[in-house]
């Protein structure tokens, strides 16, 4: 597989941002917060630039890819990160919101399609609003999971008494459980939309476009729905869920979920998004990679 | 150049002393116009806070500054004291101590609470206050504009400032601020009148916490604390009620027992569907038991607790203490040099002249000597004057200068003066 010059520059500038952030539990430095943000924000325009070059350079439906799908759903990810570092800066989320946004990339680099998805005009507009419903689904999932992670680590220093490190500082619970809150609600709307747009997308393809119901890709995103749907109804009705460790608890869970909804989408032989045979001939960055393929959705 | 203070602070002088000779800010403004009055040539600044009353002088002509008695018979008669009675008490820096100290009392090295942020902002004001009475000049715009930094480089490069040593600054910002983002929509509930209490209530509005109720079961004590706190009373029977509905409580009761066993706050805990609760159990012995920390969203803390953080925060703080010193010394050290080193400029100034005119001369002589050159090579030669100028003053400059690193170059500026029949 060729290396990928570009994205081997944004992850080298998002491993060292995620170093420096990690530096703050054994020491405390001036300069720290500024050379993250100077990292990001360069590995950013540098993604931008590069997500740029391949919807201007794509033949086919532009970010259709699975490969550009995760990139796009870095990029949300960072430009969260690096809103949140603006007007917090004293709270280190990069410390779990970094290793996300390097999974992504990884997972892009390693296991995704390059290929983008055929137009079909009768059901672009259907494919457009599956994609991007569940890429925001996933970029609000992982942001609940970075809360919840840091609301677990937060609320386990405060039940054991112990003072913050001297250059770590995480947001507060309350914030924190805000966010969760949200996350769990949001998450369901957007991921229920872009499925049921993934419905009606395969419900009106025809013949050699239409997939099988029990397609692993369609089965691992209805379970994931299925356990937002479950978190959401339980938040709801049950007022302990709305507080706490409860409502991180759910949020890292849906993390799991999508953790498998994405797994599959990557690692499983399926025809979802045109991933069948990909293994056995995965194009690198030559024009066989802009050749479009038949599929019916561009996320998971 | 000369820079001086005279003051007392918490250190060695009783708040009775400090109370007598504390200026607020009406009469700090009347004193600097009253001290430019006296003394014209003076630049002063006066820093008047709860721990600390200074006054910083200076002047370019050192005799011109007012020495320590003119200031203490200054401060005595501004406050109609006799000078006797506090002369004692008064402390005086000059020169480098004086910048040292400055730098220290900025930095919140010499505060009651080391650290506490208040005092840069105090600095701040006295400066500027002293700016806009037009009482300061260049020596205290350089000092104190110094000050202003080398604070910010204590706080920035040591943890000193982040290191909380008092039982209420640690309940309040290293704990309940980690569970509330805010405090302005919080319910604070007061459970008896312990001294501890009032200093983290304090804390706690400074923080915008507004909505306090009391419970004492002295309800007079209860209606005249509420009172006191802006707050409102409740009759010690509705503290169940009342903890159901708490986010914030601190607890101070003079009970021989716990007030609130594990049993009793299960069924609080129940009503209250796990919404989060800080405890902050003040009172020795503990008013809740130490099991209800157990409970889900519930976050208790007791005295033990939060003494265990100051110690650890003070061990913490002393050891950055060295860095912190460390700043001020290279600071001040950096400070005096640039000030000596100004003190050197009309020398400086008088040379380069000295040595412009002969050249002008010589210059005039060759160029009429020589009428067939054109303007470039008059151009270089004039170059090649102005250079070979420099390379023989930059020996004596560079080692003026080293000089000045070291302290007031006098036996130098005074060499230079005769080698060079310089005049004052």
């Amino acid at each position: 597989m060729a290396v990928d010059p570009t994205l081997t520059a944004i992850t080298c500038a998002y491993t060292v941002a995620w170093l420096l952030e990690a530096s703050r539990l054994f020491s405390r430095s001036a300069g720290r917060g500024l050379a993250v943000l100077g990292l990001v924000g360069g590995g950013f325009v540098a993604e931008t630039c590069y997500l740029g070059f391949r919807t201007a350079s794509a033949t086919a439906s532009p970010l259709s890819s699975s490969f550009d799908w995760c990139l796009l759903a870095g990029w949300l990810l960072v430009a969260s990160y690096l809103y949140l570092t603006i007007y917090h800066p004293r709270n280190a989320i990069g410390l779990v919101v970094l290793p996300l946004v390097l999974l992504l990339i990884v997972a892009a680099a390693l296991f995704a399609d390059r290929r983008p998805i055929a137009p079909q005009p009768a059901s672009q507009l259907w494919g457009a609003i599956h994609g991007i419903f569940l890429l925001l689904g996933t970029v609000t999932v992982m942001i609940g999971f970075a809360a919840g992670v840091l609301y677990l680590v937060q609320a386990a220093r405060l039940k054991r008494k112990l003072p913050a490190p001297s250059g770590l500082r995480l947001p507060s619970l309350e914030w924190l459980d805000r966010i969760n809150s949200r996350v769990v609600v949001i998450s369901v709307i957007l991921v229920a939309i872009g499925f049921l747009a993934g419905v009606v997308l395969n419900v009106a393809a025809r013949g050699d476009r239409e997939l099988s119901w029990s397609d692993p890709v369609i089965s691992s995103s209805a379970l994931m729905l299925a356990w937002l749907v479950a978190a959401a109804l339980f938040e709801g009705f049950y007022k302990p869920a709305r507080h706490g460790r409860k409502v991180a608890y759910l949020t890292v869970a849906s993390f799991g979920f999508l953790l498998l909804a994405l797994g599959t989408l990557l690692l499983v032989d399926t025809r979802h998004g045109g991933q069948r045979a990909k293994r056995l001939q995965r194009p690198s960055q030559t024009p066989a990679e802009t050749a479009p393929v038949n599929a019916s959705g561009g996320g998971p | 150049m000369k820079l001086q203070m005279i003051g007392c602070s918490h250190h060695a002088t009783g708040v009775q002393i400090r109370e007598r000779l504390a200026f607020n800010t009406a009469q700090a403004g009347v004193a600097l116009d009253d001290l430019r009055k006296r003394f014209p040539e003076a630049e002063a600044v006066l820093l008047s806070t709860c721990n600390r009353v200074e006054i910083y002088t200076a002047c370019q002509d050192p005799a011109r500054v007012p020495s320590h008695e003119e200031m203490a018979q200054f401060m005595a008669d501004f406050h109609g004291l006799p000078m006797y009675e506090i002369f004692d008490d008064l402390f005086a820096r000059t020169g480098e101590d004086a910048i040292r100290h400055l730098f220290t009392v900025a930095a919140s090295l010499d505060s009651m609470v080391v650290g506490e942020p208040q005092i840069l902002a105090q600095v701040k004001q006295a400066y500027e206050l002293a700016t806009a009475r037009e009482s300061t000049g260049p020596l205290t715009h350089g000092a104190f504009q110094a000050a202003v930094r080398v604070a910010r480089r204590v706080t920035l490069e040591t943890t000193i400032h982040r290191r909380r040593v008092s039982i209420a600054s640690v309940a309040v910002a290293d704990f309940a601020s980690e569970v509330f983002e805010n405090f302005d929509d919080k319910r604070i509930l007061l459970i008896g009148a312990g001294e501890m209490a009032a200093e983290t209530l304090r804390y706690l509005q400074d923080q915008g916490g507004h909505d306090v109720t009391v419970v004492n079961r002295n309800a007079e004590r209860a209606r005249q604390l509420a009172e006191e706190w802006q707050g409102k009373a409740e009759p010690w029977e509705r503290l169940d009620n009342l903890l159901t509905t708490a986010d914030l409580v601190i607890s101070t009761t003079g009970a021989s027992e716990p007030v609130v066993s594990q049993a009793r706050f299960k069924q609080i805990e129940a009503a209250r569907r796990q919404r989060p609760i800080v405890i902050l159990d003040l009172a020795v012995p503990r008013d809740f038991d130490p099991a209800i920390n157990d409970c889900l969203g519930v976050y208790l803390y007791s005295l033990d607790d939060l003494e265990q953080v100051c110690r650890r925060n003070r061990r913490e703080r002393d050891q950055e203490l060295p860095a912190a010193l460390h700043i001020i010394e290279e600071e001040t050290a950096r400070f005096m040099a640039d000030l000596h080193h100004r003190a050197t400029a009309p020398i400086i100034t008088q040379l380069r002249e000295g040595w412009h005119q002969p050249k002008e001369d010589e210059l005039r002589r060759l160029f009429n000597k020589l009428p067939d050159l054109d303007e470039r090579t008059r151009g270089e030669i004039r170059q090649s004057f102005d250079r070979l100028i420099n390379k023989l003053l930059h020996p004596p400059l560079e080692s003026l200068r080293s000089e000045a690193g070291q302290g007031p170059p006098h036996g130098l500026l005074d060499a230079l003066k005769r080698l060079f029949q310089l005049k004052d």
